[in-house]
């Protein structure tokens, strides 16, 4: 049943957001207590620990903070959410924000471990020789990490309303105030720390769901991800597009998203400061791995919360009207809805909730740090003053923080798309900058600086062009359609890179060829990358490739 | 040559029997690759790349390439357990958890390569800043100029 609304609710939605909730509240402020003492426990003051933790990660933890920092609430709400809204259409998420994984696997993780800087922006102006390169890739850091934010905003909105029964805005703005004081306290010492927590807790949260909805109604018994065939056959019955394969969008829609996930998962800064955080290069592999376990084991569960939050929602909301129509902000609660309306006790509702809180102060801590990385080493200190103390580095990054935390507020009070699909724009984002510069950089030597800033340029152009033209300026222009409709078609704003990753390969190349090779020096940095000799935990590519003793050539 | 060099090492870390080749003058190429290491390495990169790209996108273009030429529709119409149409189980826990599959399988089979190249990583790790780094530091150094000075 639709709850009566309290007024200060402005939207008519079947999440029970009347009021405040005592046990749920406690465990989101118990959890958040948690986080800020364990920060605090393991507060840093040193560069070297906020922002690589002193290279000392293991994998099994790593894995763990892979899946933190990974899964944010666009995984834990927003993917399910768009499975039902879109059916098989939205399982172009699911394998796209999975499989990602192992191409960061077999082509990047241990020679980023190898290279041991401290940022994207680094390994960017280390590798093409270039500041410029260095400040375009930082602005490009910033861009994602403000992209990915306003999806979080918006989720810790939705929870708030639920948990503390305030308003979506007061949500999003007492969260989001919760989450820059957080990062700004700890560093990311702290937050790796954080982060193997915030994974337990997510998964707990998100299963215990699962399984207590399949358990309540009747539809699951041990393993809920190989037993909700029945439900889905339900689901396609009351909404055929639901397992319709191109009801929701062609193939091409299909592949070009999944395709822009993979390579966004492969271009991400934020997932790449990850792997200059662990022992040795075996380390970054083997985390890489135990970091897609730990991915799997939601992702497999988004698909089942889809399919039942569809009947329930059905039956109970509807009355047998369908589901395909509901609300956008009852999309994205879907998970939490789930819970709800399969008639679990509030402290177990909460307990979901406070999980998709947690997956979503993890991610905006880490993309906060790559955020205030780029801001403080990258653009300030390597660009604007060389001799920058840490005193003076430490206050611009948090000054960066405060100030696109305060940015991702404001949009987040009214986000442009769902959470899932704003997530994916900076995907497409990562996948059509990044992803190639870094690809080509490690793997073809004779890759210029000169390729990199124009492959970089034409991925700027590409993947910003696609998302002003069908979200940003119809958002605030109040016109429904994208301004070039036909451009929309072939590169949307969440799937640029299926596009845009060819065209930026082949403009790095060409440009690549006509101009001058790297230097020596830049070359034996990418054969150090590869080479099969051991590296001492401190030791970065340049150190062993050109370090100590120069090489008489 | 470089071989020299590495196996003189005194840790135990490169124990014998490896050729690494003067790494640090060979090209680097994903279509050319200049040491036996490289050949080895990028064999199972292609291999397990060549799996993943049929696991991933392979559901999705088999129902597209049924629905418009071959008049069949197996991949939609076949349920499994108890309901599932094929594609949708295939894309929502099959192809996530083959992923899975290939990337232990990868990490393996690297760990194989490491063995057979006798590279261990395993007191690297410990390492951190005692004198030990800087051991491996200059030795590294010295290899690059006995490399240079082999050309």
């Amino acid at each position: 049943m639709i709850e009566l609304l309290e007024p200060f609710v402005l939207q008519e939605t079947a999440l029970d957001v009347g009021e405040f909730k005592l046990v749920p509240a406690l465990t989101v402020a118990a959890m958040l207590a948690l986080f800020l003492g364990v920060g605090y426990f393991f507060r840093v003051a040193a560069v070297d620990d906020l922002w690589v933790a002193g290279r000392s990660i293991g994998a099994v933890e790593n894995g763990m903070a892979i899946g933190a920092n990974w899964m944010s609430a666009a995984s834990y709400l927003g993917v399910a959410s768009i499975i039902a809204l879109s059916g098989y259409f939205g399982l172009a998420y699911v394998v796209g924000w999975t499989t990602g994984y192992f191409i960061l696997l077999i082509f990047l993780a241990a020679q980023f471990r190898r290279f041991g800087k401290y940022t994207a922006p680094d390994f960017v102006g280390d590798r093409f020789y270039s500041d410029w390169a260095r400040g375009i890739a930082a602005f490009t850091t910033l861009a994602i990490a403000f992209t990915y934010a306003i999806g979080q905003a918006s989720g810790m909105g939705l929870m708030a309303q639920y948990i503390f029964g305030i308003s979506y805005e007061m949500g999003v703005i007492v969260l989001m105030g919760v989450t820059i004081g957080y990062v700004a306290l700890s560093g990311m010492l702290g937050t790796t720390k954080n982060m193997a927590i915030q994974y337990v807790i997510l998964i707990i949260a998100f299963t215990i769901g699962l399984y207590a909805v399949g358990w309540s109604q009747g539809w699951s018994t041990v393993l809920p991800y190989f037993e909700f065939g029945s439900e889905v056959a339900a689901a396609a019955e009351i909404e055929a597009q639901f397992v319709e394969p191109f009801a929701d969008g062609s193939y091409y829609a299909w592949i070009a998203l999944a395709f822009s996930l993979i390579v966004g998962t492969c271009g991400l800064p934020h997932v790449l400061v990850r792997f200059y955080t662990v022992e040795n290069e075996r380390t970054a592999r083997w985390s890489t791995v135990w970091g897609l376990f730990f991915i799997c084991l939601l992702y497999w569960g988004t698909a089942t919360y889809a399919a039942w939050g569809g009947l329930l929602y059905d039956s109970e909301v509807t009355g047998g009207g369908g589901f395909a129509d509901m609300l956008p902000i009852e999309a994205d609660a879907l998970v939490v809805l789930t819970a709800q309306l399969a008639e679990l006790p509030t402290w177990l509702v909460g307990l979901v909730a406070a999980g998709a809180v947690a997956a979503a102060l993890a991610t905006t801590a880490g993309l906060f740090i790559s955020a205030s990385s780029a801001a403080a080493h990258d653009i300030y200190t390597n660009l604007y003053k060389e001799n920058a103390t840490q005193r003076e580095q430490m206050l611009v990054g948090r000054v960066t923080i405060l100030g696109i935390g305060i940015l991702v507020t404001l949009i987040g009070l009214n986000p442009p798309a769902l959470i899932g699909e704003l997530v994916a724009m900076s995907f497409a984002i990562a996948g059509t900058v990044f992803f190639p510069v870094f690809f080509l950089g490690l793997w073809w030597e004779n890759t210029t600086k000169e390729g990199a800033l124009a492959g970089m340029l034409t991925g700027i152009l590409l993947s910003f062009g696609a998302i002003l033209n069908d979200t940003a300026i119809p958002m605030y222009t109040g016109v429904e359609d994208a301004v070039i409709p036909a451009l929309a078609t072939w590169l949307p704003g969440t799937s640029s890179a299926l596009v845009g990753v060819p065209v930026v390969f082949g403009v790095i190349i060409v440009v690549s060829i006509v101009t001058d090779n790297p230097p020596q020096h830049v070359k034996r940095l990418v054969r150090q990358c590869h080479s099969p000799e051991p590296m001492s935990q401190t030791e970065s590519a340049e150190d062993a490739a050109n370090g100590g003793a120069p090489a008489d050539d | 040559m470089a071989d020299d060099n590495t196996q003189s090492r005194e840790d135990a870390r490169t124990d014998g029997g490896v050729t690494t080749d003067s790494y640090l003058d060979k090209e680097i190429n994903i279509f050319k690759p200049a040491t036996p290491f490289m050949r080895d390495h990028l064999r199972v990169i292609w291999l397990s790349f060549a799996a993943w790209v049929v696991v991933v996108f392979g559901p999705t273009t088999a129902v597209l390439i049924e629905s418009l030429w071959l008049e069949t529709s197996v991949m939609t119409e076949t349920t499994i357990l108890g309901g599932f149409p094929l594609h949708f189980f295939l894309a929502a826990i099959v192809t996530p958890l083959g992923a899975l599959v290939l990337s232990v399988g990868y990490a393996m089979q690297r760990d194989r390569l490491d063995t057979r190249y006798g590279i261990s990583h395993e007191d690297g790790g410990a390492g951190g800043t005692d004198p030990d780094a800087d051991t491996d530091a200059d030795s590294d150094s010295d290899t690059v100029a006995a490399d240079g000075g082999a050309k």
